[in-house]
């Protein structure tokens, strides 16, 4: 009797190692802000880094949406206190405040912020990840002003969410892209001066009410706007729904007006018939080496800066654009079908634009990598006001 | 003396509790709350999640720790507040869905003592202060307007939201705004927030404010002559009329009482909310929160002591609701669609009860707008 209750002890000891094996190399916890899951950009970009990594490493991921941004504090806290995450990344400038509430009670536990930095950066287990958006806005902001000067707009169009310093680069980024454009249009051309091309921006304040990224882009193509450029993750599916319908309503399938995409590769979105390009910013690429640092030992805290130089940023191009293609096959977010009625689409709209244009676009961005050009920033109101002062595009 | 004033109340609303399932009004709120819950979990079932697992984890991250009903607490602060404001008229006989405005308000209002220093506690009073004038005055338009011109307050206090949420997002982003920091306002300064109760959480000493607030209504409304005339304008507008109660003041002062608790909602969340104690452009933190105080009411029988309970179940559902994610991997989506459907059996009592006068007041706006139509269509056939 005793041999063989002693028989049952090693055997479920045993079944319980291997189990505990069985459960894998750990837990990650991805924290959203309100933007949520669903937006195509930002907030999906974390969770396919995240799985990715999940994938590659046998890990556990579980995703945590914020309702409110009351919610942010408490479920950092909650994830922080249950102590079974291996590492905990924050989606969102928005969570950075709550981060760097709770990081400082739990020493041992490991954070990620994406795009925190201003303030954070001297908490020692949270891991900083931010971008140069800047550069990638320039890039698009020159592409969109060189196509408006080409089709006589008047105006290019940014719809963006909150005045975070985040956004405050994208909009100095492109301000500064969109003079660059206008000044190689006038050499271009011959003309004595810049072509009259303005910026319309709005921050709408919000980063999940897609109606108003909606009717924000809808009031920017009325004033007369060639591109609007999608500055708010979730907001720029309304953006495209509302070119779309501006085509619809013209009866044209290509050509302006055009919608630029932002983090994530969105030229395939729509059959890839009005998206002329997206500003890349990696959210995934960062959020993998996160996970990846944690699972090799190799984790610090502080800055990690993702930029034009180190592909965290780019504009995109074809490759990117089969990139996604594959990744949505995958993701079931592409029919099978569809792929090449995309590129086809995606060549056809980009051809609207003359080749000059894009080869300009080339060379602000060799420009850029090789450091002839410093594309100014922006953390503050002051600092992005100054900028607005040196770029107005009335 | 208390026996005195309460037996017949008591009798009449035990009566009115009882039309619908002879029960109690609490045992009738569990049964609707089991429903509820049933529905959910078909729901869920449906969806292909485990609803065992997922409500395990809803009242594990709702009550099963310190930390959760902290939380639990912490969210039905400011619901106690706004659906103070909705209950309040709705014993005078009206509804007010003005309390989302009013909380806007509020909330710049408690912000602007960021701009000066005073000493700890006279701080937070003074921001107190400024949050309850503003909300008040906030109200008085709607109210007004019903006094004067016989404007329904339903409609006024729509358009008064919309205006609110606008001119408070220009305050946020013009005005109240942090120099450093653009996309939120300066933060409430230290010695002008609630001290945190339990440490770790977000639950602040505001929560004691909260449930004198709704004693002093429960007073006024029961133990005042102020408050008879308020609920006897609200049961039978005409026979109070004939009582010789001056509705033009019971309206007013209903409408003004709910905008002191609704400025007091907007202070709550700004000034006892950690970490950030501030709003955000696009006024993310406070949206909703007058709406979801209307829900606590339904559920609380617009009853001071019912919407205490309510406000910590209604707390609840929102505080467990974020921990079915982290530990039952329900979807945020399914979670709001489960709580959904608990707040709803459980306003469905109340809601009931009160059909006939939303009923009324249904036609009575129908008949107003016709009328408009008309009126219109009378002019466009004159004029060319």
């Amino acid at each position: 009797m005793k041999r063989i209750l002693t028989l049952l002890a090693v055997v479920l000891l045993g079944i319980s190692l291997v189990g505990m094996i069985g459960l894998g190399n750990g837990k990650v916890a991805l924290v959203l802000d309100v933007g949520g899951r669903g937006d195509l950009s930002f907030n999906d970009m974390g969770f396919w880094g995240a799985a990715r990594a999940a994938e590659d490493f046998g890990l556990e991921v579980v995703d945590v949406s914020s309702a409110t941004p009351a919610d942010y504090l408490p479920n950092i806290q909650a994830t922080s206190a249950s102590g079974e995450y291996d590492l905990i990344i924050g989606v969102g400038f928005l969570l950075g405040d709550a981060m760097n509430a709770v990081a400082p009670n739990y020493p041992d536990q490991k954070y990620a912020a994406i795009d925190v930095d201003t303030f954070t950066a001297n908490q020692p287990n949270i891991m900083n990840l931010v971008f140069k958006e800047e550069q990638m806005s320039a890039l698009v902001g020159a592409l969109g002003a060189m196509a408006a000067a080409h089709h006589g707009y008047r105006y290019v169009g940014a719809v963006l969410g909150m005045e975070i310093p985040v956004l405050f680069h994208f909009e100095a980024g492109y301000r500064f892209g969109m003079d660059w454009g206008l000044q190689k249009y006038m050499e271009h051309e011959g003309l004595a001066e810049k072509p009259e091309v303005g910026l319309l921006s709005v921050y709408t304040g919000s980063f999940d009410n897609i109606a108003l990224g909606k009717s924000t882009t809808e009031a920017q193509l009325a004033q007369g706007a060639i591109a609007v450029y999608n500055v708010a993750g979730p907001l720029g599916i309304g953006d495209l729904e509302a070119i779309t319908e501006y085509h619809l309503n013209a009866r044209t399938e290509t050509g302006p007006p055009y919608y630029f995409g932002v983090d994530a590769n969105q030229d395939w979105m729509g059959f890839g018939m009005h998206t002329l390009a997206s500003g890349m910013k990696l959210v995934d690429v960062a959020v993998y080496k996160a996970i990846e640092s944690v699972v090799n030992g190799t984790f610090v805290g502080g800055s990690n800066v993702f930029e034009l130089s180190n592909g965290g940023v780019k504009i995109s191009k074809a490759k990117d654009l089969l990139d996604s293609i594959e990744a949505g096959l995958k993701g079931k977010r592409i029919e099978y079908a569809d792929q090449y009625t995309i590129i086809e689409n995606w060549a056809e709209n980009r051809n609207t634009v003359p080749a000059w244009i894009w080869e300009a676009v080339d060379e602000l961005e060799a420009a850029i990598l090789d450091g002839s050009i410093v594309v100014p920033t922006a953390n503050t109101t002051g600092e992005i006001n100054a900028i607005r002062d040196k770029y107005p595009l009335l | 003396m208390r026996e005195n004033q309460g037996t017949s109340e008591s009798r009449l609303l035990r009566g009115v509790h009882r039309t619908l399932t002879g029960l109690h009004p609490a045992l009738e709120s569990l049964l609707a709350a089991l429903v509820g819950m049933a529905v959910g979990a078909i729901l869920m079932r449906i969806w292909g999640y485990n609803p065992w697992k997922a409500y395990a984890a809803l009242f594990r991250g709702a009550y099963g720790s310190a930390f959760g009903r902290a939380s639990s607490l912490a969210r039905g602060v400011p619901l106690v507040f706004t659906a103070m404001t909705f209950a309040i008229c709705m014993r005078a006989g009206m509804f007010n869905i003005g309390a989302e405005g009013q909380v806007f308000l509020g909330a710049a209002a408690a912000i602007t003592v960021a701009f000066f220093h005073l000493p700890p506690g006279l701080h937070l009073i003074v921001g107190l202060v400024f949050a309850m004038i503003a909300g008040a005055a906030w109200s008085i338009g709607p109210a007004l307007l019903k006094v004067t011109r016989g404007v329904h307050e339903v409609i006024s206090t729509i358009m008064f939201n919309w205006i609110a949420r606008f001119l408070v997002f220009f305050l946020v982003v013009n005005v109240l705004v942090d120099p450093r920091r653009a996309e939120k306002t300066l933060s409430i300064p230290v010695s002008a927030r609630f001290p945190v109760l339990v440490s770790r959480t977000d639950l602040s000493y505001s929560i004691f404010l909260a449930i004198a607030f709704a004693l002093v209504i429960y007073f006024v409304l029961w133990h005042t002559v102020v408050g008879y005339e308020i609920r006897a304008a609200g049961l039978n507008p005409t026979a109070a009329r004939y009582g010789g109660i001056n509705s033009k003041r019971t309206i007013l002062l209903s409408f003004i009482l709910g905008g002191i608790g609704a400025g007091l909602a907007g202070a709550s969340i700004v000034m006892g909310q950690p970490p950030t104690y501030a709003m955000f452009s696009g006024l993310p933190m406070i949206t909703n929160t007058g709406f979801d105080g209307m829900a606590v009411a339904m559920v609380g029988r617009n009853h001071p002591i019912g919407i205490l309970v309510a406000a910590v179940f209604f707390g609840g559902l929102t505080a467990g609701g974020r921990t079915m994610q982290i530990f039952a991997s329900t979807p945020l989506e399914v979670v709001r669609v489960v709580t959904g459907v608990i707040v709803i059996t459980m306003a469905i009592p109340e809601l009931l009860r009160i059909f006939p006068r939303i009923k009324g007041e249904l036609v009575k706006i129908l008949a107003l707008i016709r009328k408009l139509h008309q009126k219109r269509a009378s002019q466009s056939e004159e004029s060319p």
